[in-house]
């Protein structure tokens, strides 16, 4: 008997301090991804300086499992703002529909290049989308319909008789990331496209099985999430590629440089003016329900959409984030304060 | 066989027996040693890469506290010296010292040299000395991460200007303010009182480290209570039937399941199901409970063993009860090793990030928490956060917060076996 | 002469195990003690007179010690092992489910083969047994049943200075006297002695006899020894065990003198040991 009070006891006690705890939730709860993560947090930090609200708390989660997160419910204890790498899909709308978040704002904060990079002592690669294509996938489509055969090509000379007779060994992001989604579709798919028959394919799950898949037999290495790592094995291996964000490229240009694709190099102005092919939007997404719920989100739109932050002077830009058009800009920034709903 | 045959096969033998004896010691030692050095080659390569973070570079300004910029309404008060702009002010300070420059993109590389937390270290000024408003006074502000990294070597100047992130002419103001006296490095105060930050110059583990505290406190205890009243049940009391054998056999695999598990578990459980607050030390403690019980609860039953039963005897044959003869006599001699399993379990949690990285602790979180409901990180965390940052300053700190997590660790260790001897009772 | 020792099987207990009902203070009937299979005692029936002391002697390994211990109930600690039959003292089984082993102790006290004081302090050896059954309810009145106590143990002269030191920095002699003011602070009715004296040097088993023959006006006491001249020494009856029966108990003179069974007779003129 005295047991069984003793657990009841216990049990309330996690009921009531979890009570007493949300209904207090002051700071702004922002889950989602890896790639807006550093841009996120240097604007709740300025917003949290700078203002009497307090620093909203920035969650690394992934874009997927952010906006399942996001997508859980309306209250307290769900989050406010999913940061994503990706638009938010269709079927993830239906799914907040589902839970209760209906009205879902979209804001567009810049864009990302994602580059090839190698050591500066090795030579400068010049590449095509189809070139990575050849170097990557897991199987290679022939010249005859619905026929694959397994990535024969060792070396990159084997790719592209221009390119230097050297081993293939690129280390990239795994499946999990947001930014390998982004670069198999940006970067891959248009290679991939140059087979006449895949082209054709009606079957997107047909197309996407052939042109998503990577080589598991060695030659693309899952670094994991750690740039910092694989730009530190670039430096060691010359031999080597790395695929990460822009802004890796530019924290450290005296150890790496970053391939030439489709004759475009990967600098700021090239990237923001859309002519480097391997460009994605990032973006966020607040729940309107929660603007009143919880203090300070108007105020963190506010910051964010501000020239200051994401202007071509703002200090997301130091960051390396690359900014949008003018005229892009003027748009989000007014339909994202005045909390227009999302239309996909 | 003989006295002389059967003393002849001995001696033989015995050669061979040394020198089995000589090769086992010797490989022992060398395994000491192999693992020593592997201990100094750690600690060397962390300090030789952190030890440079005690230091940051700092500016000395001449900044002239314009009243028209802090409190143009005439009366200074507190709302007005928050909100003022210091940028400006700091701006204005640059162009006395570099009247020369004038484009706006040299303009723009000027100001990058301070930091971007300077305008708040003037306002702190302000807010201080407000009767020195209106007056010129000189201010120490801290410089910028890639000029802090020029200082301290790890941007060098000989390398072509297009891979450097500090450019020709920022070397030449740079110089300029060096002849005058006005760079100076200082001992890194804010790397231990400030909280995260994004500027590398402005992080701190001061959060990490209150987390740290609040998480620990809470893992020790509910573990330690549970774990040696586990212990004590299933050595002491339990019948010995299968369902005993059951627990025995679970809680051992416990020990060795992966502590993500746990993370997920204390999800479902402490987050969803009893709606605790995400990311607190509460529901991080929790979850490091889990973690650390199977160690104390296996630690502590060896220890319980070890106690021989003609103590127990003892105290029973007094008219002892049970518990009695177990709380007075058994668990003060099986302390020591209780102990030593609780140091391990802590010093495991203490490293944890994993586990912790379901339940939200793996965040970006500037404030300190105030208890132990409010969001939190973990110095582990802070660590990997950081050593995932793109920016160069943040290597020397990662390694720096490193070693204060070792030392942490090493003085929790020492606490704990200072304890234990005061428990050891010589018998 | 070789004796067959294995096949014995001893019908009836010779001599006089009974005593009159107002000189019994503990009463065993038909008692069996069982480890697993292993039948350790076989059917003993045996009065233990108060006020005086009883000696439980025999070979290794016929079981005087495992008896012994049924009288405190310390077997219940041993899995394996089984009781039956009746042991009452003063009239009352011991074994009923109703009666409570922690009071029975508290009445019943045991000093081991082996010196074991708890790893406490000299004073809190002696003091924890009162302290746990409330016997003292001041600081003073617990100092004074430490001194007794260790008085009466003929110890205190000894430690007086040092009652903080812990209990097992004493030499072996001091350690087992400790062990006897230790059970005798609880001012129990009987106390049980296992082969006290095994690990002692003469000069201290000589003040342990000595102190034997002191308590035994006011105790009644049990001593299983292994030496047939210390039986002798210290105790009025003697009983004599052997591969789990009890073949002969009687006056102490008498079993020493004149027995009455061959085995008995065999065993004290040193024919097997």
């Amino acid at each position: 008997m005295r047991k069984l009070l003793v657990a009841s006891l216990v049990f309330m006690f996690l009921f009531a301090t979890s009570a007493v705890s949300y209904a207090a939730r002051d700071y702004i709860n922002i889950v989602g991804s890896s790639t807006v993560y550093p841009f996120a947090t240097v604007v709740a930090e300025q917003y949290g300086k700078s203002t009497k609200f307090k620093t909203p708390k920035v969650e690394s989660t992934g874009t997927g499992g952010g906006l399942k997160l996001f997508c859980g419910g309306v209250g307290v204890e769900h989050p406010d703002i999913a940061n994503a790498s990706r638009r938010i899909k269709a079927s993830e709308v239906e799914m907040c529909g589902k839970n209760g978040v209906k009205d879902i704002i979209e804001a567009k904060i810049g864009y990302d290049g994602i580059v090839i990079a190698n050591s500066k002592n090795a030579p400068l690669m010049k590449l095509t989308t189809k070139d990575i294509f050849l170097a990557l996938v897991k199987d290679v489509p022939t010249d005859k319909a619905d026929e694959l055969k397994p990535n024969p090509h060792k070396t990159w000379k084997d790719v592209n008789p221009e390119l230097p007779d050297v081993k293939i060994e690129v280390l990239g992001p795994p499946p999990t990331s947001g930014t390998r989604d982004a670069f198999v579709e940006l970067a891959m798919e248009s290679g991939c496209k140059e087979f006449a028959w895949v082209k054709e394919l009606k079957d997107e799950k047909k197309f996407k099985a052939i042109c998503h898949a990577v080589r598991e037999d060695g030659a693309y290495i899952e670094a994991g999430e750690n740039d910092t790592l694989i730009v530190k094995k670039l430096a060691a291996n010359s031999n080597a590629f790395g695929i990460f964000g822009f802004s890796f490229l530019e924290q450290s240009m005296d150890k790496i440089q970053g391939s030439v694709i489709a004759g475009v190099e990967p600098t700021f102005d090239n990237i923001a003016s859309s002519k480097y092919p391997i460009s994605r939007p990032l973006y966020f997404y607040v729940k309107k329900a929660h603007v009143d719920m919880i203090p300070g989100i108007k105020e963190y739109l506010k910051e964010f959409t501000s020239e200051k932050a994401w202007g071509p002077d703002g200090y997301l830009v130091d960051k390396g984030l690359i900014p949008m058009p003018p005229a892009e800009r003027e748009k989000y920034e007014k339909s994202v304060n005045a909390l227009e709903n999302l239309s996909l | 066989m003989t006295q002389e045959e059967r003393k002849r096969l001995i001696e033989q033998r015995l050669k061979k027996r040394y020198l089995k004896e000589k090769v086992f010691r010797s490989i022992g030692l060398l395994a000491v040693l192999a693992a020593l050095s592997m201990l100094f080659i750690l600690f060397a390569t962390i300090i030789l890469s952190g030890y440079r973070s005690f230091q940051q570079t700092y500016i000395r300004l001449n900044v002239l506290l314009d009243k028209t910029v802090i409190a143009p309404s005439g009366s200074a008060n507190d709302d007005d010296i928050f909100s003022a702009d210091y940028v400006a002010l700091l701006k204005a300070t640059l162009k006395d010292m570099f009247p020369e420059v004038s484009s706006r993109q040299e303009k723009k590389m000027l100001y990058s040299l301070l930091s971007s937390g300077a305008s708040m270290q003037v306002m702190d000024f302000v807010m201080q000395n407000k009767n020195l408003i209106g007056t010129k006074q000189t201010i120490w502000v801290t410089a910028d991460d890639d000029f802090d990294m020029l200082i301290k070597g790890y941007i060098k100047r000989n390398v072509p200007e297009e891979e450097r992130r500090i450019k020709d002419v920022q070397l030449k103001w740079i110089d300029k303010m060096m002849a005058q006296g006005r760079v100076e490095k200082r001992f890194n105060l804010p790397f231990f009182i400030n909280g995260d930050s994004r500027e590398p110059e402005l992080a701190g583990i001061r959060g990490g480290l209150v987390g740290t505290f609040y998480t620990i406190l809470v893992t020790l205890l509910l573990s330690f209570p549970l774990g040696v009243a586990t212990a004590v049940y299933l050595e002491e009391f339990a019948p010995l039937n299968r369902w005993t054998d059951i627990v025995e056999v679970n809680i051992n695999n416990l020990a060795a399941v992966p502590s993500i598990v746990f993370g997920l578990l204390g999800l479902a459980v402490f987050i969803n199901f009893f709606g605790l607050p995400r990311s607190s030390p509460l529901v991080g403690g929790l979850v490091l409970t889990l973690v650390t019980l199977p160690t104390i609860i296996i630690a502590s039953r060896a220890a319980l063993k070890a106690v021989p039963p003609s103590i127990r005897h003892a105290a029973l044959g007094i008219g002892a009860s049970k518990m009695q003869a177990v709380i007075h006599h058994v668990i003060p001699l099986a302390m020591p090793g209780m102990m030593t399993g609780t140091i391990i379990g802590m010093a495991r949690a203490l490293g944890e990030t994993a586990s912790l990285l379901m339940i939200g602790m793996v965040a970006f979180i500037v404030e300190t928490p105030a208890d132990i409901l409010e969001p939190a990180t973990v110095l582990p965390v802070q660590i990997y956060l950081w050593a995932d940052s793109a920016e160069l300053a943040f290597v020397e700190r990662t390694s720096m917060a490193i070693m204060v997590l070792l030392w942490f660790l090493i003085v929790m260790n020492g606490v704990a076996i200072v304890l234990r001897n005061r428990f050891e009772k010589r018998w | 002469m070789v004796i067959n020792l294995g096949t014995v099987e001893i019908g009836q207990t010779a001599g006089r195990p009974f005593l009159d009902k107002s000189k019994v203070k503990i009463e065993n009937r038909n008692v069996n003690v069982y480890y697993g299979e292993k039948h350790a005692i076989k059917n003993v029936s045996l009065d233990i007179g108060s006020n005086e002391v009883t000696a439980f002697i025999g070979p290794s390994g016929c079981g005087k010690s495992t008896f012994l211990r049924c009288i405190n109930r310390m077997n219940d600690t041993i899995l394996t092992c089984r009781v039956t039959g009746d042991i009452k003292i003063e009239g009352k089984n011991i074994y009923n489910k109703s009666e409570d082993v922690v009071l029975l102790r508290a009445r019943v006290g045991m000093v081991f083969q082996k010196p074991n004081p708890y790893p406490k302090s000299i004073y809190n050896n002696v003091a924890y047994g009162p302290k746990i059954h409330g016997l003292a309810c001041t600081k003073a009145e617990l100092d004074e049943i430490v001194e007794t106590s260790l008085a009466k143990a003929g110890l205190f002269e000894e430690v007086k200075d040092r009652l903080s030191q812990p209990g097992t920095s004493l030499s072996g002699g001091q350690q087992q006297r400790l062990c006897i003011a230790r059970a005798i602070a609880v001012q129990p009715e009987i106390i049980l002695m296992d082969e006290p004296c095994s690990a002692l040097d003469p000069i201290a088993t000589a003040r342990i006899e000595e102190l034997i023959d002191e308590l035994c006006s006011n105790y009644t006491i049990i001593i299983v020894t292994h030496s047939m001249q210390q039986a002798a020494r210290v105790s009025q009856r003697t009983a004599f065990f052997h591969l789990g029966y009890l073949v002969e108990c009687d006056k102490t003179d008498k079993i020493f003198t004149k027995p009455e069974h061959e085995l008995t007779e065999d065993y004290i003129t040193g024919r097997y040991g």
